[in-house]
C-alpha cells in the first residue's frame, strides 16, 4: 500500500488506500456470508433428530409423543437401540443409512415393534418380503385403507418410495405401482415401512394428517426407542463403539473411499510440481558477486568509548573531558594561550562574568562528580558559565 | 536448456485427465511421453544459442550520480529466429537497467539493446555475463547459455564541489588584480611598470622609476605563478570511516567515506591552482603508491585526476608515514606545497607523522587536511541525560585530541583544515588562496 505523500498526491493516495481497505473488507465478507447463505436452504440440523428443533428436525414430534404419556428414547448406536428394545417398545428408524449389515440382522433380532421410515437399507433384512417398487412423489395423499391409523389420520405427506407388502400385509397411501405404507406381522413384530420419513419433520408435523398419524405410528407402545443418526458416523460403525461389536468388516479406512484416480492424479501433480520447481530453480545466468568496501562509520569509535564511559560509570574521566573542552574554548576568549591551566581560565572567567571566583573554580577543576546526576548538571553549568563568558 | 512455465501447467492440467480417466496409470504414462515428446521438440526447433555473437559499444567513462547507456548488439548467424529474454549481469553497484530484455533476432538478422547503468559508486565497473535463452515454438522449453561480453565503465568521482569554483576564481581573479573591482593586485611578484592613475595606492610608487622619467610611475604585482602543488591523498584505515550524509542518493547507507570527501576536495583545489598558474600533481598512498597523478598539463589536469582516483578504495591497513615522506620527497625537488589529505587521528598521527614531519616541513610548505565528523560534534552537544553526557564527554575528548594534534602540526609550521564533510573543500581551497596572497607558496 502506499503511504500518504505530500502535496497534491496525497487525495489520490489516500483514495487509492480507502479502496485498498474497502475490497478487503468486501472479500471478508464475501467470504464469511457466502457459506451462509448457500447453506441456509439446507439449515444445519439433523433430520428427523427427536432433539432438533430445526425444521428439518423431529423435537415438535417428541414432544408431542411425551405429551400423550410415551417415553421416547432417543438412542445414536444400533447397540443402544437393541439394548433398549424390549417386547412392549417401538423401535422407529429414521436414519439408517449408517447402518451395516451386521447391524441390521441385530435390529431385526431386537424385541418389539419396528418401524422404518425413509430411505433404509438392508431392507430385505429389516423388513423381509417387502419390495422396493420404484420412487414416487412425495406429496399429501388419501390413505385409501382398512389401517385405523391412517384412517383415522387421514390425508397426509407421504410417498417418497412405493412397497409391495409380503401376503397378509396391509398397504396405504399408494403411490405409483405400490404403496408408500406397508405393515405386516411376522414373529410376533409389527413392522412398519414408510417410504418417506419428511410428514414427522418440524416442517410438515402441522398440515393435513400428519402430525395424527405420526403420533399413531409412532405412539402406538408405551415406549418409543428412537435410533438417530450418530454425531460421527466412523464412530458409530468403527471400532469406537461402546459395544465395540459394529466394527463389521464392511468398516472402510478413508483410504478406500477415495477413488482410485485420485492416487494418480496426485502422483501426476507431483511431476507438475517438479517440472515447476525444474522451471523456476534454473537460473539465467550466473550469480554476480562483487568485492565491496567495507561499511564502518567514523563514529563508532566515539560512540564505543561514550558506551565504556557510561557502563564504567567514568564520571571522572568524562568530567576532565568536558571540563578541559570547556575551559580551552573559553581560554582564547577571556584573552588567555591555549597553554592556560583551568585554574587561570576559572579565574578570568569569574573577572569576566563578575560571579564569584570559588564555585566557577570548583566548576572548572574540583572534585569529580559523585553521581550521574551531578555530572549531568556539571555538563549544564559549564555550558552556561561559556554562555555567561560568551555574552559578557 | 530450461523449462518454461507452460511444462508445469500442462502436467497440472494432465491431472485433471487423470482424475477423470478410467484407466488413470496409462494416463500418467502417456502425460509423460508427450511431455517429453513435447519437450524434446521444442528444444530441437529452438533458435541456436552457441553462434550468437555479441559486441559493446557505449561509454567507457562517467561521472557517479550520471546514467550511462551501454549498448549490446546480438548477431544470429543461425538459420533460425532466436527468441526469448536475454539478461545483461553487470556488478550489482553498477545499477545495470533493465535485468533482463526479452529478445528477438531473426535469424542472419542483428538486434541491439540497450542497457543503463546508474552505479552507486566510485570504481571501476564490469559486465559480467550475458546469459541468452532461447525458447523453443511450442514455448515448452528453452535452450540456454552464458557468454563473455567484457566492457567495463570507469565511474569518476562526482566532482561536487565544482560548485564552489566559480566565487574561488573570483577571488583569485582580485588577487591577480584582474579583478573588475578597483582593488589593487595583492600579489607579491613584481610584474611590471606603469602611469600611476587616480585611485592607484601611493605606496605602490616606484620612486626610483619615476625620478628617471617625467612620470609617476607605479609598480604592478601579480600573485606567483608556475609554483607546485603536490596533493597526497591518504588512502590507509583512517579513510575508511564514513562521515556525513551521501549527498548523492543511493550513494551510500552511513555516508561517504572520507576517502571520497577528500577527493572532493582535491579536485577543488587542483581545479583552482590550474587556474592559478600552479603546476599540480597527485599521490595516493598507503603503504605503497596506489595512483599517481605527475606533469599533466593544465587542459589535460583534472581528467587524468578522475581518472586515477575512481578505482582508489581505502585500504584496511595503517599508513606508513615514512613512506609516504620519503615517496614526497623523491617527486619534489624543488620547494612546493604539500597537500596532505588524512585524519587527524592522534594515536596514528603520533605513531606515523609527527616524527617523520620535519623533514617534510623543513623543505616544503606543508597543509594537512581533514574531514571532521558532524556525528560528533552533535554528540558533543548532548546534554540532559546521563547517556548523553557521557558520549559527549567521548566526543569531547576526541576534539580535545584532535586540537592537540593540530596544535602540534601548527608547531611545525603546517596549516591545518579541519571542516565538516561538506566544507572541507572549500575550506582547503580558501587555505590555498590565503597562503597564495600572503606570497608562502
Amino acid at each position: 500500500m502506499t503511504a500518504g505523500v505530500a502535496g497534491t498526491a496525497r487525495t489520490p493516495g489516500r483514495v487509492r488506500q480507502a479502496a485498498w481497505v474497502a475490497s478487503v473488507v468486501l472479500l471478508v465478507l464475501v467470504t464469511a456470508v457466502l457459506p451462509l447463505l448457500l447453506s441456509e436452504g439446507q439449515s444445519g440440523g439433523r433430520t428427523l433428530d427427536p432433539a432438533d428443533t430445526s425444521l428439518d428436525g423431529s423435537a415438535a414430534l417428541a414432544r408431542l409423543l411425551q405429551a400423550h404419556g410415551v417415553e421416547v428414547v432417543r438412542v445414536e448406536t444400533p447397540g443402544a437401540a437393541v439394548a433398549a428394545a424390549g417386547p412392549q417398545t417401538l423401535l422407529l428408524v429414521t436414519e439408517a443409512s449408517f447402518l451395516n449389515r451386521d447391524a441390521a440382522h441385530r435390529i431385526a433380532e431386537a424385541p418389539g415393534d419396528r418401524l422404518m421410515a425413509g430411505a433404509v437399507p438392508h431392507l430385505d433384512v429389516l423388513a423381509p418380503g417387502v419390495r422396493r417398487e420404484g420412487p414416487v412423489r412425495a406429496r399429501s395423499r388419501a390413505p385409501e385403507c382398512t389401517l385405523p391409523e391412517a384412517v383415522r389420520a387421514g390425508d397426509a405427506y407421504t410417498g417418497g418410495m412405493s412397497f409391495t407388502g409380503p401376503r397378509g400385509s396391509t398397504g396405504c397411501y399408494p403411490a405409483g405401482d405400490g404403496r408408500s405404507l406397508v405393515r405386516y406381522t411376522a414373529d410376533g413384530h409389527t413392522v412398519t415401512v414408510l417410504g418417506d420419513a419428511s410428514f414427522m419433520t418440524n416442517l410438515r408435523l402441522a398440515e393435513d394428517g400428519n402430525a395424527a398419524l405420526a403420533l399413531n405410528l409412532a405412539g402406538a407402545r408405551p415406549k418409543l426407542v428412537w435410533l438417530a443418526g450418530p454425531d460421527d458416523f466412523d464412530e458409530a460403525g468403527g471400532p469406537g463403539d461402546e459395544t465395540g461389536e459394529e466394527a463389521g468388516g464392511e468398516a472402510r479406512s478413508l483410504g478406500d473411499l477415495i477413488p482410485g484416480g485420485v492416487k494418480w492424479a496426485v502422483l501426476q501433480l507431483i511431476v507438475a510440481v517438479a517440472l515447476t520447481a525444474l522451471w523456476r530453480g534454473r537460473r539465467l545466468g550466473p550469480v554476480v558477486a562483487e568485492r565491496l568496501p567495507v561499511v564502518v562509520r567514523a563514529a563508532e569509535t566515539v560512540e564505543g568509548r561514550g558506551r565504556l564511559y557510561r557502563s564504567r560509570r567514568a564520571r571522572d574521566r568524562a568530567a576532565l573531558a568536558l571540563r578541559a573542552a570547556a575551559a580551552d574554548r573559553l581560554a582564547p576568549r577571556l584573552g588567555l594561550p591555549r597553554t592556560a591551566t583551568p585554574e587561570e581560565v576559572a579565574v578570568a572567567a569569574a573577572a569576566r562574568t563578575g560571579r564569584d571566583p570559588e564555585p566557577v573554580l570548583t566548576l572548572l577543576c574540583g572534585p569529580p562528580p559523585g553521581d550521574d546526576t551531578a555530572l549531568v548538571t556539571l555538563a549544564a553549568h559549564l555550558d552556561s558559565l561559556e554562555r555567561q563568558v560568551r555574552d559578557s | 536448456m530450461a523449462l518454461t512455465g507452460r511444462t508445469g501447467l500442462l502436467a497440472a492440467l494432465a491431472a485433471i485427465v487423470v482424475l477423470l480417466a478410467p484407466a488413470p496409470g496409462l494416463v500418467v504414462l502417456a502425460a509423460a511421453l508427450v511431455l517429453a515428446v513435447l519437450v524434446t521438440a521444442d528444444l530441437l526447433l529452438a533458435g541456436a544459442v552457441r553462434g550468437l555473437r555479441f559486441r559493446r559499444d557505449g561509454e567507457r567513462r562517467m561521472r557517479l550520480g550520471q546514467s550511462a547507456t551501454i549498448g549490446l548488439v546480438v548477431d544470429n548467424p543461425g538459420g533460425r529466429r532466436v527468441r526469448g529474454v536475454l539478461r545483461d549481469a553487470w556488478q550489482p553497484s553498477a545499477g545495470a537497467a533493465p535485468r533482463r530484455v526479452t529478445l528477438d533476432v531473426p535469424a542472419r538478422e542483428r538486434r541491439r539493446l540497450v542497457t543503463t547503468l546508474t552505479p552507486t559508486r566510485r570504481g571501476d565497473r564490469e559486465a559480467v555475463a550475458v546469459t541468452v535463452r532461447s525458447v523453443g515454438p511450442l514455448g515448452l522449453a528453452a535452450r540456454q547459455r552464458t557468454f563473455h561480453v567484457p566492457w567495463t565503465v570507469r565511474v569518476l568521482p562526482p566532482f561536487l564541489s565544482r560548485r564552489h569554483l566559480p566565487a574561488r576564481l573570483a577571488r583569485l581573479r582580485e588577487l591577480d588584480g584582474r579583478h573588475p573591482a578597483l582593488v589593487r593586485g595583492q600579489g607579491t611578484e613584481f610584474d611590471s611598470l606603469r602611469e600611476y592613475v587616480v585611485g592607484d595606492d601611493v605606496r605602490s610608487i616606484d620612486w626610483r622609476a619615476s625620478a628617471r622619467r617625467s612620470d609617476v610611475v607605479v609598480r604592478t604585482w601579480r600573485p606567483e605563478r608556475d609554483r607546485r602543488v603536490l596533493i597526497v591523498l591518504d588512502t590507509g584505515r583512517t579513510s575508511a570511516g564514513r562521515v556525513g550524509e551521501a549527498p548523492l542518493p543511493g550513494s551510500g547507507r552511513s555516508g561517504w567515506p572520507r576517502l571520497d570527501w577528500s577527493m572532493d576536495a582535491a579536485l577543488l583545489l587542483a581545479a583552482l591552482a590550474a587556474r592559478a598558474g600552479d603546476r599540480v600533481d597527485f599521490l595516493a598512498y598507503d603503504r605503497a603508491v596506489r595512483a599517481q597523478v605527475s606533469g599533466a598539463s593544465r587542459t589535460e589536469l583534472l581528467s587524468s585526476l578522475v581518472d586515477a582516483m575512481a578505482p582508489i578504495e581505502a585500504e584496511l591497513v595503517e599508513a606508513d608515514a615514512a613512506g609516504m615522506v620519503a615517496a614526497v620527497l623523491s617527486r619534489a625537488r624543488r620547494r612546493c606545497l604539500v597537500v596532505l589529505l588524512t585524519d587527524l587521528n592522534a594515536t596514528a598521527m603520533e605513531e606515523g607523522l609527527l616524527p617523520v614531519l620535519p623533514s617534510l616541513s623543513s623543505r616544503h610548505m606543508v597543509v594537512v587536511a581533514s574531514v571532521a565528523d558532524p556525528r560528533v560534534a552533535g554528540m558533543a552537544a548532548g546534554r540532559g541525560t546521563a547517556e548523553a553526557v557521557y558520549d559527549a564527554a567521548a566526543a569531547e575528548r576526541l576534539r580535545g585530541e584532535r586540537r592537540g594534534i593540530t596544535a602540534v602540526l601548527r608547531r611545525h609550521g603546517v596549516e591545518v583544515v579541519d571542516a565538516l564533510p561538506e566544507d572541507v573543500a572549500p575550506a582547503l581551497a580558501d587555505a590555498y588562496l590565503a597562503l597564495k596572497a600572503a606570497g608562502r607558496l
